[in-house]
């Protein structure tokens, strides 16, 4: 028995830190709310040249043919700097998605590219006015002569300025409203009508995606027609444990910061974590940030094992993730007293990265059901 | 990453498997676990029990060999735990014996008192309580002022304990005394001693708890006594004694989990099984929702402790994070009982035979107030992360 990362991924870890630490932490979501992505795009280039993109693929298309747990260190410190993009979605939703139910030529044309570096990939499912469920999905792709004709309007897609492709979410069949939908891949192209979306987490940019009568090829679904939403579950599978990575990083972070700060800023003649309001508080967020930990490092873990608890444990590590970020980051901002609520100082950074994760494919509630449902209770 | 147990390990679980099969008291595996309400009775059914475990080997599997244990690792226990828990087994009457006093003795006691006490804790015939709390030093130990002082070849022991668990069956006191009158430093001066329970200067008063029991005791020493064979490490050095003890808790936070863990199954049956407007409760989002979150939570917690037994593994001596083992574990072992007794509406208030369901869940929705008080405050443990995990500065005034 051994629960921890072993030695070469606590090693890796540090070389991301570093790198990240270098292009100054935050100051990579800080320079996306000035809308200027060049420090983003070293980053990602940056990531693809120590291997992070081609981890989770196969060697035949020029990857690591590692598992999910390996790009936990990625992960965790992606989320203690907040760096946005597409690094999540396109490693963890579209390649497991991919190396599961893409055709042989589908896996050519996009794994070596995603490996390598050179191909970033957004996700495209929730519509104005509707959640993220196959009854709020409205977008058709209908059959026409031999085509298909796309129709509809995506909102809140990540990043959709700098992706290279999307994997959207379409309704493919009326009658069947449990499934019926179907996953396509479409890469970006001149056409394609892109409107960036104002939110208060200015530093995780978010699009309108209008697609009208927008011609696709067969070859560009993704694995069976009407079956999207039931293999897209493999996919979330995947994702969400590497989101639950990505918020401990950023738990990690927000409790580093209000322990630190605490130890320095002074009232009363003492220093404030004296005081056990404070120090209480801290120690809250560090027990929630431990479990949290706990949860993801085995959600990232069982994922690629099949462990009877798999779905149940990453849903669990989801949701624990998801609602403890929001709790830790706004412990945060009272801890830190006036400069907490400034522009200045990160705090609000992670309130705001904590509320948009919270919802983002799928909610809390959505998950819990499916841990309930997988049990089986 | 390796949630594998070795062959070695699995098959420790089989031999404690087939043993407590054959050996638990009858009737046990198919659910006949009454335990006698009477205290003499009581008594001696665990006494017994305490026995059956000593003579298949079962006692004290971590102790060392030479002393009648097994020499069990730390996952040996781990899997000890897990099955005590699968089968219910009858509580151990002699835990503070088992688990605290004995390996001290083991770490720091004199060849005499090893050959003294030990075989008798493991065979149940002598048990153990521990005397720290005094009505004014709880959680700070250091207030406490019962005191020894020497007197010709003896010592006597003068003052009163409070909240003595099992000092009511107990035969041995593990007693924290003062015994320097001017200590310049309150650790300083503090004396362990290994008090009889039963000689004349000893009564003991069952304090009744919350929950109708009366697990725990008011003890009162008047010239009670004591010799220099009955001082554990040294005089006036009571202090390091008590830290020496407390690292031999090596996984006992961990049997609670397992506990835990098992209650939270139950409490999923419950909710099967209740009905509201004639639907099972399991229907009903809210609850769905909540049971997911617990869900969440149970299994954080024992994969946290996983993670903090690895570390405990590779460092071969646990650190402060154990605490957060501890605090988290009672707190939601409170959460849970409450949200059993909650589910089940206004029938929730009905005990013993008029519960509706389990009567289980009242007796330990109580009883989880005890929990977070007991073995150090839910508030103590938060100091001691923030200050030994999160290294905060110290309260004023400690
Ligand atoms: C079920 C049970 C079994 C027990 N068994 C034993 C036993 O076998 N032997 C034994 O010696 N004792 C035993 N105890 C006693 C137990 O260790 C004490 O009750 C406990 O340490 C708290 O002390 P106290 O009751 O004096 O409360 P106090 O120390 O007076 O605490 C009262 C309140 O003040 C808070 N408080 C105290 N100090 C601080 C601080 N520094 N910072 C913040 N808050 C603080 C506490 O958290 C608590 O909320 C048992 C208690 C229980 C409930």
């Amino acid at each position: 028995m051994d629960f921890s990362l072993t030695e070469e991924q606590e090693m890796f870890r540090g070389h991301i830190r570093k790198m990240l630490d270098k292009f100054g932490g935050t100051q990579i979501a800080r320079e996306m709310i000035d809308d200027n992505p060049q420090s983003l795009k070293k980053v990602y280039t940056t990531l693809a040249e120590l291997g992070c993109s081609g981890i989770n693929i196969p060697e035949e298309y020029g990857g690591m043919d590692l598992e999910a747990l390996d790009l936990v260190p990625t992960f965790e410190e992606m989320g203690r700097s907040l760096v946005p993009g597409l690094f999540m979605e396109t490693s963890a939703l579209a390649v497991p998605t991919l190396k599961k139910y893409a055709t042989e030529e589908q896996k050519q044309h996009n794994l070596p590219a995603i490996a390598s570096g050179e191909k970033w990939i957004s996700f495209a499912a929730l519509e104005p006015f509707n959640d993220f469920s196959p009854a709020g999905i409205h977008c058709t792709l209908v059959q026409q002569d031999g085509q298909y004709v796309l129709n509809g309007t995506k909102t809140l897609v990540p990043e959709a300025e700098l992706a290279d492709a999307f994997l959207v979410l379409v309704r493919t069949n009326e009658e069947d409203q449990e499934d019926g939908l179907s996953l396509v891949l479409i890469d970006q192209t001149e056409d394609m009508k892109i409107e960036k979306q104002s939110s208060f987490d200015e530093s995780k940019h978010v699009s309108k995606v209008e697609f009208q009568n927008f011609i696709i090829e067969e070859n560009q679904i993704i694995g069976e027609l009407d079956k999207g939403w039931t293999q897209l579950q493999e996919g979330l599978l995947y994702f969400n444990a590497a989101l639950s990575s990505y918020i401990v990083g950023a738990m990690e972070q927000v409790v580093q910061m209000a322990n630190e700060y605490a130890k320095i800023r002074e009232q009363f003649g003492q220093a404030i974590g004296r005081f056990q309001a404070i120090k209480h508080s801290i120690v809250n967020m560090k027990v929630n940030l431990e479990i949290a930990r706990s949860l993801s490092h085995y959600a990232n873990w069982v994922v690629d094992t099949d462990e009877s608890d798999r779905e149940a444990t990453v849903y669990s590590a989801r949701t624990y993730a998801t609602e403890k970020f929001i709790e830790v980051s706004a412990h945060n901002i009272q801890i830190h007293g006036g400069i907490g609520f400034t522009e200045e100082i990160d705090c609000h950074l992670y309130v705001k990265r904590a509320r948009y994760y919270d919802q983002y494919v799928g909610s809390t509630p959505f998950y819990q059901e499916k841990v309930v449902a997988s049990l089986g209770w | 990453m390796d949630f594998s147990f070795t062959k070695k390990e699995e098959k420790f679980r089989t031999e404690l498997r087939t043993w407590l099969e054959a050996n638990l008291p009858e009737g046990w595996l198919e659910g006949k676990r009454d335990l006698p309400e009477d205290l003499d009775e009581y008594s001696r059914v665990l006494r017994a029990w305490q026995h059956t475990l000593y003579e298949g080997g079962w006692a004290a599997i971590a102790w060392p060999k030479e002393y009648g244990g097994r020499g069990a690792s730390l996952m040996e226990e781990i899997i000890y735990h897990q099955e005590m828990v699968r089968v219910k087994a009858p509580p151990l009457i002699n835990y503070i014996g088992i688990h605290m006093v004995g390996p001290t003795l083991i770490d720091i006691g004199t060849d005499e008192q090893k050959e003294r006490y030990l075989k008798k804790i493991l065979t149940g015939e002598e048990i153990w309580c521990q005397g720290y709390s005094e009505p004014g030093a709880g959680s700070d130990l250091t207030g406490l002022k019962t005191r020894a002082v020497k007197d010709g070849d003896h010592w006597l022991i003068n003052g009163q304990k409070v909240w003595t668990s099992f000092g009511h069956v107990a035969d041995k006191c593990f007693l924290l005394t003062r015994t320097s009158t001017h200590p310049e430093k309150k650790h300083r001066g503090i004396t362990v001693f290994m008090m009889d329970m039963h000689q004349p200067g000893v009564e003991t008063l069952p304090i009744v708890q919350m929950d109708g029991h009366s697990e725990f005791n008011e003890v009162y020493m008047t010239d009670a006594v004591a010799t220099d064979a009955d001082i554990v490490g040294q005089v006036d050095s009571g202090w390091h004694v008590l830290i020496a003890l407390m690292l031999h808790e090596r996984t006992g936070i961990g049997a609670e989990l397992f506990t835990l863990e098992k209650q939270f199954n139950d409490t999923v049956e419950l909710a099967q099984q209740y009905k509201v407007n004639g639907k099972p409760l399991i229907e009903n989002p809210a609850i769905r929702q909540k049971l997911a979150s617990f869900y969440a939570r149970v299994r954080g917690s024992l994969l946290n402790y996983y993670k903090n037994l690895t570390t405990t593994i590779k460092n071969g001596q646990p650190g402060a994070e154990t605490s957060i083992d501890k605090l988290v574990v009672t707190e939601l072992n409170q959460a849970l009982s409450a949200f059993a007794v909650e589910i089940q509406g206004h029938q929730g208030v009905l005990v013993d035979k008029d519960a509706v369901a389990d009567p289980k869940w009242q007796h330990l929705f109580l009883a989880s107030f005890g929990q977070t008080i007991g073995g150090g405050t839910s508030e103590v443990q938060r100091n001691t992360i923030g200050e030994r995990v999160l290294g905060l500065p110290k309260d004023m005034g400690r």
